[in-house]
Order: structure tokens, then sequence, then C-alpha cells
């Protein structure tokens, strides 16, 4: 055992959130998560492409409308319609990254397809819908990204999931199945990386102001709102910006679920 | 190109007890360079003034106050005393803590004054001075308290009594700040950090992080960048949270590196 090589050490930034010359792919960046990741990024400094997992007109729409504020805050861009099932399509998706951005430092799955049905009501069909995009997708984005992150030695991976991921509510057995795995996903793989300078961290995202599924009913949203400590929603820039905050860590955190959540699940 | 203005401290006021050395004294020239001012406290007044003068060479400003944090009057006085100075606290940062002694012997031959000197070192000593320094926070509506925990807050130690009690305490004190006080304006988070060796030789006990998934220690200063993101705006979303700083080892399970491989056959 006397082979071990202590991983270098980094050093220290003058400036430790900005993010020039860093390259990061933002999956599902037509939710308002991903949109918000995606600007926070730019802002921070990064170039950034953005994808979706669906090619509709509505969802291609979205994705070029951050792909054009991206633009606007003077970083490169690029705007990716990928198919997660398909090995091809996510391989195709991290060369265009790579192509027109340079590199892969920063990956950010921020896909959500909402469901919450009662689990007698879901075909096996059903579930292999929400656990593909769900689950399987950030499975394999990072999958991919992390071929490129390991040749360079350097990477940031970044999951976004929902707070049901870690507490119970009726009817979202598939949803919340899905995105737990993410968080195994997440430690799993940041033991796999840890010595390849890849980090791989969660963010566990509470109920968010305009989100769409969960956050339909606005009765429910605002009884959900008046229990939280700050008697109000996160918004989508916070989450933006506690993703900047994880993209830019030196490398000391990983395998880590951060809440985002305005203390939810820090309640009784 | 700047740090986003949302990561920026500047202007505010950070009070961070155990300034003088370590972990506390890197977070110090952190938070400095994010443009806050700072109120150094701990009980060896030459250590905090060695903090300020390396505070004042990167253009901050500081003061030092020697206390004890286990002293209820002498920790009144040393809020006041920062009140008084910069007319204002808006951060707390609650970092000192250690000693333990009798820590590392079975529990048969602890006193109950190591336990207590335990305790009161590493949790009442934050709660002394949170309860100081809240009544100013709510008044103006708005403040940030951090609190340092440990890996060891939220995983059982051999023979480690005190130091494992008191740091899953801080973590749930945390909670309990964040739920009682974030309607007042006050967010309360806590960073656990992991094998942070000050010295060759603790550096040399820890194996030089062979056991460590990343496969190094932490540097002093990579604390400073996750203490600036958790108290400053970009954090708005964030509370009742402790974020462990650990190079993975908490999302780990075994022997560093152990990495099994089973073949895909059928279910059982």
């Amino acid at each position: 055992m006397s082979d071990f090589v202590p991983t270098p050490n980094p050093e220290q930034p003058e400036d430790p959130f900005l993010l020039k010359g860093k390259a990061a792919l933002v999956v599902g960046a037509g939710d308002p998560l991903g949109r918000a990741a995606a600007v926070a990024l730019a802002e921070a400094g990064a170039d950034v492409a953005v994808a979706s997992l669906r090619a509709g007109p509505q969802e291609v729409v979205r994705v070029n409308s951050v792909a054009n504020e991206i633009w606007s805050l003077g970083r490169a861009n690029a705007a990716i319609t990928l198919d997660a099932s398909n090995q091809n399509s996510v391989d195709a998706a991290i060369a265009r990254t790579t192509s027109e951005l340079g590199s892969l430092d920063i990956l950010v799955n921020a896909a959500d397809l909402p469901v919450a049905i009662p689990v007698d009501e879901l075909s096996p069909d059903d579930w292999h819908a929400v656990l593909a995009a769900n689950l399987l997708a950030p499975a394999m984005t990072s999958s991919a990204a992390g071929r490129v992150m390991k040749l360079n030695g350097y990477g940031r991976i970044i999951n976004i999931v929902s707070v049901l991921a870690a507490r119970g509510v009726a009817n979202t057995s598939s949803y919340a199945a899905a995105h737990a795995g993410v968080l195994a996903l997440t430690r799993a793989l940041s033991q796999e990386w840890a010595r390849s300078g890849i980090t791989v961290n969660a963010l566990q995202v509470g109920i968010y102001e305009g989100q769409q599924g969960f956050g339909d009913n606005p009765e429910a949203v605002q009884q959900l709102a008046r229990m939280l400590p700050a008697k109000a929603l996160v918004k989508p820039e916070d989450v933006g910006a506690a993703v900047v905050g994880l993209a830019a860590d030196s490398g000391f955190i990983t395998g880590e679920t951060i809440a985002v959540d305005g203390a939810a699940t820090a309640r009784v | 190109m700047a740090t986003p203005d949302r990561f920026r401290l500047d202007g505010q006021v950070v009070l961070l007890t155990g300034a003088g050395r370590g972990l506390g004294r890197a977070m110090a020239l952190s938070y400095a360079d994010a443009g806050a001012r700072l109120a150094g406290a701990s009980r060896t007044l030459s250590q905090l003034e060695e903090t300020a003068e390396l505070v004042a060479e990167r253009g901050g400003e500081a003061i030092s106050i020697a206390t004890d944090v286990t002293d209820a009057e002498a920790v009144e006085a040393m809020v006041a005393e920062t009140i008084d100075r910069f007319g204002r606290v808006d951060i707390l940062m609650n970092n000192a803590g250690g000693g333990a002694a009798g820590d590392g012997s079975p529990l048969e031959q602890l006193t109950d004054e190591q336990w207590r000197w335990g305790i009161d070192m590493n949790l009442t000593s934050q709660m002394l001075c949170a309860r100081a320094v809240l009544p100013h926070m709510t008044e103006r509506g708005s403040g940030v308290i951090i609190n340092v925990a440990s890996g060891f807050g939220l995983r059982g130690g051999r023979d480690n009594w005190m130091y494992v009690s008191a740091k899953a305490g801080v973590v749930n004190f945390t909670r309990s700040l964040a739920v009682s006080y974030g309607p007042a304006g006050v967010r309360t988070n806590c960073i656990a950090p992991g094998i942070f060796p000050h010295t060759p030789q603790a550096l040399e006990r820890w194996r030089g992080g062979r056991y460590i998934p990343i496969g190094r220690v932490g540097l002093a200063w990579e604390m400073g960048p996750l203490a600036v993101f958790l108290s400053s705006d970009a954090a708005a979303g964030i509370s009742g949270e402790t974020i462990a700083q650990d190079g993975g080892g908490l999302a780990m399970i075994g022997p560093t590196g152990w990495a099994p491989r089973v073949r895909l056959t059928e279910p059982t």
C-alpha cells in the first residue's frame, strides 16, 4: 500500500466564485431550474450549452431562448436536443458541447418529469417513462460526461432533485423513487470518480416559485409556503446561485446533497 | 469580469469565533476578500492580532476581541463590543470548538467534568453566541448564523464521546434555529468539515489523505469560500442545512477505493 500518491492540492483562486473559462452543459434547460442554473453559470463567467430531452416545438423555443440569454450575457452557447435513452444521442450531445465550447467542465442535470398518480394506477410503462426521464437521463449524461471529465482530470456534476427524494408524499411513488435514485447515483459516482478530479453532488429543491406540476395547485402551494420559516417558497434564482456555489467548489465537497428548500426538511 | 453581486459581502460585519488560527483564520481571510468587516474572537489575543494583520494586508478591516465562548457574560460582552465598534452584526460564524480532553478513552474512564467541558466547548458555546446575537439580528430583521460541526457530528467514532455528541447537537441546534428564527429573517446553516490537519504531524497521522475518497485532506482555505457562500445572498434558499465538506467521506462505506464488479445476470 506504499503506492499511494496524494491527489495534488488545488490552488487557491483569487476569486472563488468566478467560472471564467469553464464550459458547462445544462440538461433540462427549458425547466425553470435548468434555465436559472444556465443563466447563473453564464453570469459567473462560464460558457454554457443548454439541452432538452424533448424535441417538441415548444421545448425547442424555450431552450433556444435560454441560449439567447446566455449569448446576451456575452458567453458562448449552444442549444442541443438529446434522447437520453439512446447512447449515440447522449454521446453526440457531449461531443457537440466540447466542440462548440472547447471543453466540458460542469454538467447540470435539471431535466424533470413531474408525475403524481396513485400507485395502483401506474402501469409498468408509466414507471419506465418516469424512471427514464428522472433517473436514467442523469445517469446516462453523467456517464458520457464522466468519460470526458476523467480525461481532463476535472469535472463538476450537479444533479437537481426534488425534496420528494427525501420525504414521502402521497401519489408521488414513481417520481420520488426516481429522484431518490439520483441521490444514490450521486453518492456512488462521487466514489467511482473520487480520484479523477470529478465531484458529484446534488441539490434537493423544495417546492419552488413557479413550479409546474407539483406547483399547479395555488392553494396547496400557499399552504406549503406558510409552513416554511421564511413564509415564502424558494426561487429558481436561489437554485441557480447554489449551482454556481457547487460548480466553483475547490473539490473537497463531493457525494453531498444540499437542500435548497427554505428549511422545509429541517422542521418536524 | 467580477464575482456576481449575490456572492459578495461588502460592508457586512462578521463575528467569527476561534479566529486566531486554523480554519477560523482561513475563513477570516476569505470573509475579508468578500468585502466583509471582521470581529475576530478567541481566548488568545496575540493570535487574533496576527489574523487581523493578515486581514489588513489584504485591504480588509478587523478588530480583535479576547473572550471565552463558554462564559455567557464574556460572550454578551463580545457581541456588545462588536456592535459598539461596527454598529451591527450581519453574520455569526460559530467556529470555536475543540477541547474534548477525555475523548479517546473507554467511556468507563470518562469523568463527569471531562464530559461537561467537552459539551460546553463544542455545543453550549454555540448556543451562548447565538443567544447573545439573536436579539440584534431579529431587531434588524436579518442575519445569518453558521455553526461549525464536524463529520463526527454525523457518524460515530470509536471512543469518541463528547465531540460526537456535541457536534451532533450542533447539527440539530442548527435546524431549530432555522425553524425558530427564519420568520424573523435569520438564516442558519452548518458546515461539517472532514479532515483538515493543521500540522505536518496531523497530516502524517491521517496518512496524507490515503483514506479519504478523493485522496487528499482538506486545505484550510477551502472552508472560506463555503462559509462566504452560505453567508451571502447566494444561499438565500438554504437554511437549517448541514453541508459536509469532507472529500466524499460521508458518502462512502467500506474501505477507500472499494470498487466491486458483479456481472449482470437474472434477478433472484
